[in-house]
């Protein structure tokens, strides 16, 4: 999974040579110890392809970043059914006055967390998808960013709200 | 040491608390027996005495010339007359000279006031704060008018100056359930810690649920419903047909069916009267309708399923397409909508109260979509399924949506069904043999009737029974209504209780039900 998400993150950044990794997710790297992490990788990667803005362009947007990547890893992977959610609860909260994770700028905490929650929403029902309306406006925008989505397949998401009365 | 001191002191708190409940029983049953005494041996010395007390049963010795006026007919164009009602008593509070009544009579109630005064002796009053919820009395009263809104009740501008007040039925004190608990919509008063009744209790004192508002008013519409579907129909120059229940073959099948014993050999309870109906239109009734019982031995516990349930069925002959049925279904339906909705406003708006719902919603002409076009608008929504596969629940309530959501109605209908899914005696769509001349209609995305066109060939039939590997010998006669000429025909059936419950935007079907019969379900 974790190689894939790395090869589909080169292909986004345009990268032309695909790297190598090993079956433990970290990557020979040519002039110096090798990388080992999911995050260390995909932020070496930004930086290869000299996207430094992917990780954020101020001091407090690289912080924000950071903790969505660690959310990503932490939170996110080998997460239960009972937690998924509370998460979605909490991203639907926090996503309710912001275009993307970290403000109004695409970076690297987009992509990573699209990765990671898609395999969480596509099993929700229609009506679970509109109880959590403003991560499913984000993950709909998400995936259709170009080049970003790859290796995943696209999911429905309504953009009109069928569930608006009371009756069930 | 500190050990046992707290066991000596939790044994003696135990002890007092036992002794407190005692006391509590002893004054209570004390306090019962001495209404009746202070009743009875005051009342020899009361200047009311005659007003008041508990009747003899009435076992009809007498026909008393008396007018009783209904509840709901207590109006301010009444005020200052003297009046006799009969009605139950719904509350009674008592407040030193005074005891406050309300007076209950079906969904309808009204206060009554008795004060001490020249009309009525302390006797009298404490007589009438005694008398037990839900008891029966008569009563006459001045009616009068009152400078505030009675909110509580629904005669808000009047309440009632008791005169005389009689016990015609007395209700035992201890009722199984309460009826404001009852008719507590979910979720309200939970902070005061209120309680609120489950189904299932409801359901097991059925009779006192029934006098409830919410219920009232339900089954009063759910009348309506019958009586608008046979206003209709007999306009249309429908005749009305009664049909066995005891039959001796399973239509499709015997699956789900219930054996009854028939003396030295066994019978069925019909699940529906397919047969009858078709057999009907064979012998020139031309159109024909039937409301009456139907019966399921589908051990299944949802929401919507009942083992026996009121049908509705419809089956006509037609000229040369089947959309006439339809058409003329979805008009009946129509017809019952719009009468619903012009003389039942009193009664939804009581269920709303209990159970909030958004209005039903539903277009002229009715809308029709195809099963293909269902299938393109789910796959459009995410919902993988494949062209010929029957439709889901989920996917059946999450198409209403859309449907609601594109056309904004809640009654549509579903045509052209893959022929795989139906009965045997559907009649197959002539342009595209996997699919069929069949159709259901639904209401807020819930099923609600099934129907055809039926096969009306003999020979036809005969290959499609055979295609579904039913014994040819068990629908012998059914293929043999055919043979001596029948003209093409189709029809449906529709559950009343679903009617009235997707109507309503209930979520039972057995609040629409009054003495519903479910695998787990046999009394009251």
């Amino acid at each position: 999974m974790a190689l894939r998400e790395l090869s589909s993150l080169e292909k986004y950044l345009g990268l032309k040579k695909p790297n190598k990794y090993s079956t433990q997710g970290d990557k020979k790297n040519n002039n110096g110890p090798p990388l080992v992490g999911l995050v260390t990788i995909a932020c070496h990667l930004v930086k290869e392809a000299k996207r430094p803005e992917l990780l954020g362009d101020t001091a407090e947007n690289r912080a924000v970043v950071q903790q969505w990547l660690e959310f990503r890893v932490t939170k996110l992977d080998g997460c239960t059914k009972e937690d998924i959610k509370t998460i979605l609860k909490d991203l639907n909260v926090y996503l309710q006055d912001k275009v993307y994770l970290a403000g109004n700028k695409f970076t690297l905490a987009d992509s990573l967390v699209y990765f990671g929650i898609h395999p969480l929403l596509v099993d929700l029902a229609v009506q679970e998808k509109e109880q959590y309306l403003n991560v499913a406006r984000w993950f709909d925008h998400i995936q259709h960013r170009p080049g970003v989505r790859h290796h995943l397949p696209p999911l429905v998401v309504l953009r009109n709200r069928i569930y608006t009365g009371r009756h069930h | 040491a500190a050990e046992e001191d707290q066991q000596a002191q939790s044994k003696k708190a135990l002890k007092k608390q036992q002794k407190e409940a005692e006391k509590a029983a002893k004054k209570a049953e004390k306090q019962a027996k001495l209404v009746c005494c202070v009743f009875y041996f005051l009342s020899s010395q009361d200047f009311a005495k005659d007003r008041y007390g508990v009747s003899v049963m009435v076992q009809s010795q007498q026909k008393l010339d008396r007018v009783l006026v209904q509840v709901q007919h207590l109006t301010p164009e009444k005020a200052d007359q003297v009046i006799w009602l009969r009605a139950r008593v719904h509350t009674s509070r008592a407040k030193g000279k005074q005891c406050f009544l309300v007076l209950r009579q079906q969904q309808f109630n009204v206060q009554a006031l008795i004060a001490v005064g020249d009309r009525a002796s302390k006797q009298m009053v404490k007589f009438a704060a005694a008398i037990t919820k839900e008891s029966i009395v008569d009563v006459e009263a001045v009616v009068r008018k009152v400078e505030q809104k009675i909110e509580s009740c629904s005669q808000q501008d009047v309440e009632l100056h008791v005169e005389r007040i009689f016990v015609i039925s007395q209700a035992e004190p201890r009722l199984p359930l309460q009826l404001e608990d009852a008719v507590r919509p979910d979720g309200e008063g939970e902070e005061e810690g209120r309680a609120t009744v489950n189904q299932d209790t409801k359901l097991d004192n059925r009779v006192i649920d029934l006098r409830t508002t919410t219920s009232q008013a339900i089954f009063r519409l759910q009348s309506g419903v019958c009586q608008l579907f046979r206003d209709t129909l007999t306009n249309k120059g429908f005749v009305e047909i009664q049909t066995p229940k005891i039959i001796s073959a399973a239509s499709e099948g015997g699956a789900n069916v219930f054996t009854v014993s028939y003396f030295k050999t066994s019978a069925y309870l019909a699940q529906s009267p397919q047969l009858y109906k078709q057999m009907c239109i064979c012998a020139d009734f031309d159109k024909v309708f039937c409301v009456g019982p139907v019966f399921r031995a589908e051990d299944s516990n949802t929401h919507r399923h009942l083992t026996e349930f009121v049908g509705l069925d419809i089956e006509m002959a037609f000229n040369y397409h089947y959309h006439e049925v339809i058409d003329s279904i979805t008009d009946t339906m129509v017809q019952i909508f719009k009468g619903l909705r012009d003389n039942f406003q009193t009664e939804i708006q009581t269920v709303n109260k209990q159970f909030p719902s958004e209005p039903f919603k539903f277009l002229e002409p009715t809308l029709r979509l195809e099963y293909t076009e269902a299938v393109a608008m789910l796959h459009e929504a995410g919902v993988e399924m494949g062209d010929e596969e029957d439709l889901s629940t989920p996917n059946e309530k999450l198409l209403g949506r859309l449907v609601k959501e594109k056309y904004d109605t809640d009654f549509y209908v579903l045509d052209k069904y893959p022929l795989a899914v139906r009965p045997f005696y559907t009649m197959p769509d002539p342009n595209n043999p996997k699919y069929s001349n069949s159709y259901d209609m639904f209401m807020r995305g819930e099923e609600i009737l099934s129907g055809a066109q039926r096969i009306h060939d003999a020979q036809l039939l005969t290959e499609r029974a055979n295609h579904h590997q039913i014994d040819l010998e068990k629908i012998k006669s059914y293929i043999d209504s055919f043979r001596y000429g029948a003209p093409p025909h189709g029809g449906g059936g529709i559950g009343l209780e679903r009617v009235c419950m997707l109507y309503l935007g209930l979520h039972n079907v057995r609040q629409t039900s009054m003495f519903p019969r479910d695998p787990k379900r046999l009394t009251p």
